[in-house]
């Protein structure tokens, strides 16, 4: 008897233990550590990407489809910037294009899913999904998926902070804080700044299994009367060949060279209207 | 609005015309050249310049009135892309004796837009559209 009350008591005390640590009020208001670490991957974190659908390798875009989607559901430009938008069609048409991307700055987000020609790599990882690109400098994505909430005041950048989490199949992002000179572009000759307060919600999932979807909801308020639905597709390559290269974007600024002590340099080459000339030209 | 319509669907058609030519053109649009014409330059290769966002052979031309050979310059897609489309960085060399297709920029500068290169040792024609193969595969 006396054991039995002995054990109550110790049951008791240990209940009693976890239930402070569990409802004390003053975790639930702890503020988030000051100086956040990745924890290491555990074998679990490993074995739960088994799971989720199979993301990982060499997506290229499905260029078609980009202009089937300009033309069929272009963006829902609010006035102002319909204007714009209108004049560099014509701009485009007349073979003056408009340089969207005529610099070697990244295209940014969401030009990288909406109309980059350039293959990117997928990565999944513990915590991290990560898009690598190719031609135009390696541009790179990383989607934290560890559960992380966007900083309270995020440094702008080209590629946003984005935020992921999987609702079944289905990778959902949430990416802020843009630069406000980045552009939402329909085709490299034809976008505008989004000016601020850019806000892009994806959902990526595969259509069947070596095509990856991007359902991508844009609300730029400065730039379109409500937010602009849209779809882009990618086609996995599993050929090696497809496998990404080194792409620095300054480097087609220069041609190979040596210098009066022999040495390897690059030159500059002369260029005219964005584009290399030759030595002769006007 | 008409006019707008008609507007947009004449940029539309050249993007589809663009796009289906070319796969990659990060960096500028190809709208840049004069897609109506295709021209015919001989010459010899200066150099392959095998970069991104774009690989350019530069070829010297001689005039056909006489004179100093003349540089032009002919831009195509990416080291990548051209590598899946069957070309290296040793496709075309230093010295070799080419005939280019190209799109020619609109204001006479000497550069153009590659289609194909033809190398007159060989016989090789190496073309540069490989635009929606990659999507078909």
């Amino acid at each position: 008897m006396n054991n039995l009350i002995r054990g109550s008591a110790l049951a008791a005390m240990i209940l009693a233990a976890f239930a402070g640590v569990a409802l004390s009020p003053s975790d639930a208001a702890e503020p988030p550590a000051k100086d956040p670490i990745n924890p290491p991957p555990t074998l679990r974190d490993w074995q739960a990407l088994a799971k989720l659908p199979d993301f990982g390798g060499v997506w290229t875009p499905v260029i078609s489809d980009q202009v089937a989607q300009e033309r069929s559901n272009p963006p829902p430009w609010n006035a102002q910037t319909a204007k714009q938008i209108e004049h560099m069609y014509a701009e485009e048409k007349a073979g003056r294009p408009f340089p969207v991307i005529d610099h070697c700055f990244p295209t940014g987000m969401p030009s990288y899913m909406l109309i980059t020609h350039n293959a990117f790599e997928l990565l999944v990882t513990p915590g991290r999904v990560t898009l690598l690109g190719e031609g135009d400098g390696n541009r790179l994505r990383r989607i934290y998926t560890d559960g992380r909430p966007h900083p309270d005041d995020p440094d702008p950048s080209f590629h946003g902070h984005s935020i992921g989490h999987w609702e079944g199949q289905t990778l959902v992002v949430d990416t802020v804080a843009l630069l406000p000179e980045v552009y939402l572009a329909v085709n490299e000759a034809v976008g505008v700044p989004n000016n601020g307060d850019m806000h892009i919600v994806e959902r990526i999932h595969l259509l069947d299994p070596e095509t990856l979807a991007d359902d991508l909801e844009i609300t730029a308020n400065k730039l379109l009367s409500k937010t602009w639905k849209t779809t882009r597709k990618y086609l996995r390559q599993r050929s090696q060949k497809y496998d990404i290269v080194e792409g620095v974007c300054e480097q087609g600024s220069y041609n190979e060279g040596v210098d009066k002590d022999g040495n390897s340099i690059f030159v500059p080459i002369k260029f005219h209207n964005g584009v290399p000339v030759g030595s002769d030209s006007k | 609005m008409n006019s707008l319509r008609n507007k947009l669907k004449l940029g539309l058609s050249l993007a589809v015309l663009m796009a289906a030519c070319w796969p990659v053109y990060a960096h500028h649009s190809f709208a840049i050249y004069d897609r109506s014409k295709l021209l015919t330059l001989k010459g010899n290769v200066k150099s392959f310049q095998w970069t991104n966002p774009h690989c350019v052979i530069w070829v010297l031309v001689q005039p056909e009135g006489g004179g100093e050979p003349q540089e032009w310059s002919f831009e195509t897609t990416s080291p990548g892309v051209l590598t899946r489309g069957g070309w290296t960085r040793n496709s075309v060399k230093p010295g070799d004796r080419v005939a280019v297709d190209f799109y020619p920029l609109r204001d006479g500068s000497h550069g153009g837009g590659l289609s194909a290169v033809t190398l007159a040792d060989t016989g090789q024609k190496l073309t540069a559209s490989f635009g929606e193969k990659a999507e078909l595969k």
